[in-house]
């Protein structure tokens, strides 16, 4: 499906969900600001996908007449276009295994238009990012990565060597969620997939340093059931 | 008491006459002969009372004999020269006869009346002992203890339920293949069997229907060689139909309860849907309103209102998103599909995950929280218990007053860790504290708040699958604590390790 020139230079967003109502809502609410494209399946998706070369893909975990999972298998194998998939509550295993097969983030229905522009612009925004920003900085926050210091309103933070880590990885993934595997898996190596303990308690360690109030964190967010995501407030 | 007829009866007859005899021959010098009749008469009254019809009635004959013989001039002779003493002969006869019948008759019915009083007061005894029974076994052994009381034999009791024949009191090892099959007969044909009767008369036992109203809820098995006596059966009839009304009360009662128990059923799925549909169509009453007054064109809002519409909107949207997800808990946790997935969890992270859920609802609600240090891990699932917490605060936020202060606190407590939300509402009634937790705690007691009130049975459902405890209580000076026992994780200390 060729896109019409005059919105070839806005970012492209593929939609592929079988509600019309919840097509046509998203259309409205986000040609705005990017170019739409739809589609009502599985296979019209990944049709549309190839023709189109979309920026971001938001995808329906629900879908008839192919498993999300498996689009999102069939996409991964060619493309490392973002892909934001949309769930429902209680699903959280489907969820995590959207995530872990490759997905970069989720939302779940309903979800608000803010949640969503959010998550949208965080995916295009690592993208657009030809190398990592060495300086984070979000609400008092601060990153720098080059020089391996954290600051929270200017004071120093010491951490460990894994704390540091942990946050290095979030902050690298500034916005989106990253899965309990995704995160193990990267810091300790597939040996520890097994002990999520280790994950939590260092988590929770991260957040009595960095949080005003650990209990209300609004920096390192949990994710019940699914990850852990760094909020950005910028 | 000597049976009439026997030798001994006739025996002592004999002997009657004889002391008589001895007693005129005594008094000869002093009685007219037709006084030492009366001696003769006595002996046969004797005769009669004691010693039944026929040695009476030797008596009589024996003593006109012996009265002739002896004492009728000429004596020790049996010449009757006066006839006189025919009429001697045939009133002495005829007293014996008379008298002996009379005495028969009353003793007969002195054993009648007798048999009949046991009988009664055996019944009188079961009736009473029946009528305080509450169930099948307190019956069945009622009826065996009246038939052991009254007739010492083996007894086994039987009683039907839906068709098929159990146990209920008495001695198992009578209950053999054979006994069971003509017992099941017995309940097909409501007729006895068993000795005796005209159906399986070569078995041991005897085998009585219990019936009431035509129906048969039972077999009474009793185990006697031979036929039952005549006062026998009459007191086993009597004991089988009182129990079989017994039983029949039981049943009956039983059916009575189903029937309530499917009626309080219906009436209240009909006040759960009515419920439910209100909950439901609550919000959509401002939800399409709002919508339909913005597309209205001759509705002209300034921005300000239309801002303070869509709001409300948005949060009755909302109030209807969580009510569909609460319905769905509910059913989930109905079909027993909760299916918690426990894995070791930080206290403080559940209850960050709970605040931030609600962090948009809290309003003009303080909210405080006063987590202990160093808690250990919990063994719990996070989803769910975030989403218990939530239901929690939700509450807390509905029901207490606007600017009160909403308090969380966690502390440690043996294997124990106790979340608890405090809140500065009204608190519940007393007495009430475990029935908030009831499934349709608000449809009964809809002075509490209307709506469907799924919230708190869902938290019990949640706290219950994993193996915590879910509590209530009224604070001092007013407001409601809710406390959530959750077990420790196993294995891992408060510090955890770091790597």
């Amino acid at each position: 499906m060729m896109l019409p020139a005059d919105v070839a230079n806005k970012p492209r967003i593929l939609v592929i969900d079988d509600e019309v109502p919840i097509r046509r809502f998203l259309k409205t609410v986000l040609e705005e600001e990017f170019a739409i494209s739809l589609a009502e399946g599985g296979h019209a998706g990944l049709a549309a996908a190839v023709a189109g070369k979309p920026d971001v893909i938001l995808l329906d975990l629900g879908l008839p007449d192919l498993d999300g999972i498996d689009v999102l298998k069939r996409i991964r194998e060619w493309s490392a276009v973002p892909v934001i998939v949309l769930s429902v509550r209680e699903r959280e295993s489907d969820k995590v295994a959207a995530l872990d097969t490759g997905a970069d983030d989720y939302l779940t229905k309903p979800f608000g238009v803010g949640e969503l522009l959010a998550r949208i612009r965080a995916a295009l925004r690592r993208t657009m990012q030809q190398s990592p920003e060495p300086l984070f900085t979000s609400d008092g926050l601060m990153v720098d990565l080059a020089l391996r210091r954290v600051t929270i309103a200017d004071r120093e933070i010491q951490l460990t060597p894994t704390e540091y880590d942990i946050l290095r990885l979030l902050v690298n993934n500034a916005g989106k969620v990253l899965t309990h595997s995704q995160i193990l898996r990267q810091i300790w190596g597939i040996a520890y997939l097994e002990q999520p303990h280790v994950l939590r308690v260092n988590i929770s360690n991260l957040r009595r340093k960095i949080e005003s109030d650990p209990s209300r964190p609004r920096h390192i967010i949990t994710e019940p059931g699914v990850g852990y995501r760094l909020k950005t407030y910028d | 008491m000597k049976l009439p007829g026997s030798i001994a009866g006739y025996t002592a007859a004999i002997l009657l006459v004889t002391v008589s005899s001895v007693v005129c021959e005594a008094l000869r010098p002093h009685l007219n002969p037709v006084n030492m009749v009366m001696v003769y008469l006595l002996a046969v009254v004797l005769a009669a009372t004691r010693l039944g019809l026929k040695p009476a009635i030797l008596t009589a004959f024996l003593s006109v004999l012996a009265f002739d013989f002896l004492f009728i001039p000429p004596r020790f002779s049996f010449r009757v020269s006066d006839s006189e003493y025919l009429v001697t002969f045939f009133g002495l006869f005829v007293v014996g006869v008379v008298i002996s019948s009379l005495v028969t008759r009353i003793k007969t019915n002195s054993d009648l009346i007798r048999q009949q009083e046991a009988l009664t007061g055996s019944l009188y005894h079961l009736t009473r002992e029946l009528a305080t029974a509450i169930d099948i076994s307190g019956i069945t052994a009622a009826l065996q203890r009246a038939v052991q009381r009254n007739l010492a034999l083996r007894t086994l009791v039987l009683v039907t339920a839906d068709d098929t024949l159990h146990e209920a009191s008495g001695d198992s090892a009578m209950l053999t293949t054979e006994a069971n099959d003509i017992a099941r007969w017995v309940v097909r044909s409501g007729r006895n069997a068993g000795a005796g009767t005209a159906a399986f008369a070569d078995n041991g036992f005897h085998y009585v229907p219990l019936t009431a109203s035509g129906k048969v809820h039972g077999v009474l098995i009793l185990e006697e060689q031979g036929s039952l006596l005549a006062g026998q059966q009459r007191m086993i009839e009597a004991f089988a139909g009182q129990t079989a009304m017994a039983l029949e009360r039981v049943a009956l009662g039983r059916q009575a309860e189903e029937a309530r128990v499917i009626r309080q059923k219906d009436l209240l799925e009909r006040a759960l849907l009515n419920s439910i549909s209100h909950d439901l169509r609550t919000p959509l009453v401002t939800i399409t309103g709002v919508l339909d007054s913005l597309m209205d064109e001759s509705c002209h809002f300034d921005i300000s209102k239309r801002k303070q519409l869509l709001a409300t909107a948005a949060d009755e949207a909302g109030r209807l998103n969580r009510f569909v997800g609460s319905l769905l808990d509910m059913t989930r946790l109905e079909a027993g599909a909760l299916a918690p997935a426990l894995a070791p969890c930080e206290v403080e992270e559940i209850i960050g995950c709970a605040i931030s859920a609600v962090e948009q609802r809290l309003g003009t609600h303080p909210l405080q929280t006063d987590i202990g240090e160093m808690l250990p891990a919990v063994q719990a699932d996070i989803v769910l218990m975030t989403q218990a917490l939530v239901n929690l605060l939700d509450n807390a936020i509905k029901y207490s007053p606007e600017s009160s202060k909403i308090l969380i606190t966690a502390r440690h407590e043996a294997d124990w860790v106790i979340i608890a939300i405090h809140d500065q509402g009204p608190g519940i009634p007393p007495g009430e504290e475990e029935r908030i937790f009831d499934k349709f705690y608000r449809l009964m007691v809809p002075e509490q708040g209307g709506g469907t009130g799924l919230g708190l049975s869902i938290v019990k459902g949640i706290v219950d699958a994993h193996n915590g405890t879910v509590k209530a209580c009224n604070r001092h000076g007013g407001g409601l604590t809710v406390e959530v026992h959750i077990p420790q994780a196993a294995g891992i200390s408060p510090e955890g390790s770091n790597t």
